[in-house]
């Protein structure tokens, strides 16, 4: 076994990880990062396709008040572009096909408005939730007890109205409404400036995009890092004490020395329920361990087809779509800024996911083609070729886009998300207050977590 | 291109269809705001105020400090207290622009849509 020191240890080389590393070695810290993945960026992947397409497998959009993401964009000359908006989406209802301009399907009109009175009310109350201490929310703990399925079911009697939520909610967090708690619901609206802002493309979450990848600024970072990024090196085993953290990287089978890693404070930045998966030793206290239980993975699969050329463009479309029925039925036009390539991006999410999931990915495919066609035309049965990504079964993230919190985990177990365990730290996406979710929460939470590393060290 | 005076008619019909939406009127609760609205073509200039659940009369850009600033050309405007413009896709294409803090900007951008729906 080979031995390794240093003064800080970071466990995942996401946007987390890199963003506190970045921020002890600007302090003078000495640190390591060990990434179990052959890659940094974590939920957010890059790749070229065969036929030379751009595609981002995971977190893809930047928008507005995502500052973070975008001072570091800036800083690493990572360009980006306007999603693709101009012409009418198709929303697909009943069995029927049909086509709107704006944010929301309008076939049914009273419907629509029910849709967005509703989506008014949970960016209202959302308000009134503090970011920092979400369990100190006015109502918390009735609002902790209920789901936003519960919610919809009590308060919004129009079923077109609770289909539009339910689709945006369902690729939003990865899960049926009646998974989320309403207050964690609430808590992720606000941290993200409310639902509508969550659901736009101009104006909100899904603005622009990278015209090399969202995970350009990721590979800034390794870069700028440089062998303090371990890859392939899964962290198994953490160890700790009172001021002494040791990490035991067991190497993939593809082979390698297991190493040992010494530290005097530790960085765990990811997901809840994946920390707990590391053997803890002495065990994680009950409530850290718990609130991970009732944290899981959101399920989500990213499908790209890949054509000669945006065709939909030609009809007015703007590649979105909101539908009831299918396998996907949140899409978007994922086309590169010179539409050299036409690319629909599918969702796949919630209950559709799991329904998918002992699929071959040939056959995930077969029924995203089958959805589009539906969406789009004949045309859209003959991809180049098709790309997914199903989330749920990537070994070190095991679904996505975020982790869920069920209802009474944030009145009952709430402050463990970020509280320090010894020298252990918790960074991640679900661990920000503000973009909870998103990369820029990502960022924001590894500055903390480097902050607390910092005052920690300086005593 | 729309004057004074046709933006002013067609907000006075705009105004009294949500003033008697019974959504709207919900939806307006506990937001007493100042809304400017800037012409970008004629560089007319308006003043909406909303209180107690109710949209004032129109009034000419008044010196009052603005909660959020409404850019649109002077046509949509128009358009859109006719209630023949969709507010949502000119938002989504940018040619309206919103300018306030965020739940402001939730609230204007909520109802406009709602007003547009239930016309």
């Amino acid at each position: 076994m080979q031995d390794r020191e240093c003064e800080a240890l970071i466990v995942g080389a996401g946007y987390a990880g890199l963003s506190a590393a970045r921020e002890l070695v600007r302090a003078g810290i000495d640190v390591l990062v060990a990434e179990a993945r052959d890659r940094v960026g974590g939920r957010v992947w890059t790749t070229t396709s065969p036929t030379g397409a751009v595609i981002d497998h995971g977190g893809q959009w930047i928008g507005p008040g995502q500052d973070l993401l975008q001072k570091l964009a800036d800083e690493c000359g990572a360009e980006t572009f306007p999603t693709f908006t101009t012409g009418e989406g198709v929303e697909w209802r009943d069995e029927n096909r049909t086509t709107y301009a704006g944010l929301i399907p309008t076939s049914d009109p009273a419907a629509a408005a029910d849709g967005i009175e509703a989506i008014f009310e949970l960016d209202l109350a959302s308000t009134e939730i503090p970011l920092d201490a979400p369990w100190d929310a006015p109502d918390a703990r009735a609002r902790d007890e209920q789901t936003l399925g519960s919610w919809l079911a009590a308060t919004v009697s129009s079923p077109g109205a609770r289909a539009i939520i339910t689709a945006a909610v369902k690729s939003i967090f990865g899960t049926e409404p009646g998974e989320l708690s309403l207050l964690f619901t609430l808590f992720y609206l606000r941290s993200g400036g409310g639902l509508m802002n969550l659901a736009r493309t101009t104006n909100g979450a899904q603005e622009r995009r990278f015209a090399g990848g969202a995970q350009q600024p990721a590979l800034y970072l390794a870069d700028e890092l440089a062998d303090r990024v371990l890859l392939s090196s899964p962290v198994t085993a953490i160890t700790y004490g009172a001021d002494t953290v040791t990490a035991i990287v067991t190497p993939p089978e593809s082979g390698g020395d297991p190493v040992r890693i010494r530290a005097r404070r530790c960085i765990v930045a990811m997901p809840p329920a994946l920390s707990v998966r590391l053997d803890w030793s002495p065990p994680l206290p009950g409530r850290r361990d718990q609130l991970s239980m009732r944290a899981p993975m959101g399920s989500v699969t990213k499908i790209h087809a890949v054509y000669d050329r945006p065709f939909w463009r030609d009809e007015g479309l703007n590649g979105q779509v909101v539908s009831d029925e299918g396998a996907i039925r949140v899409s978007f036009d994922d086309s590169p800024p010179d539409a050299a390539h036409g690319i629909l991006l599918g969702f796949i999410a919630g209950d559709e996911c799991r329904a998918l999931d002992a699929a071959t990915p040939a056959q995930r495919a077969q029924a995203a083609l089958a959805d589009f066609v539906r969406y789009f035309g004949p045309r859209a049965a003959s991809p180049l070729e098709v790309l997914e990504r199903h989330w749920p079964a990537e070994p070190y993230t095991r679904g996505g886009p975020v982790a869920v919190f069920s209802p009474g985990l944030l009145t009952g177990f709430g402050p463990a998300l970020r509280d320090p365990v010894g020298p252990v730290h918790w960074a991640g996406t679900e661990t920000a207050t503000e973009w909870c979710g998103y990369i820029d929460g990502a960022l924001s939470s590894g500055l903390r977590a480097a902050a607390e590393v910092i005052a920690a060290l300086a005593r | 291109m729309a004057d004074r005076d046709e933006i002013a008619e067609a907000y006075a019909d705009w105004r009294i269809r949500c003033n008697e939406n019974d959504r709207l009127r919900r939806m307006l609760r506990g937001w007493d705001r100042v809304v400017h609205l800037v012409a970008t073509d004629t560089g007319d200039r308006f003043t909406v105020e909303v209180r107690d659940q109710m949209l004032a009369e129109l009034a000419g850009g008044t010196d009052a400090v603005a909660d959020l600033v409404v850019t649109a050309t002077s046509e949509d405007f128009a358009d859109l207290f006719w209630g023949d413009l969709n507010p949502s896709e000119k938002y989504m294409s940018g040619e309206i622009t919103l300018a306030g803090a965020q739940e402001d900007v939730m609230r204007l951008d909520a109802m406009s849509m709602v007003a547009f729906l239930d016309r």
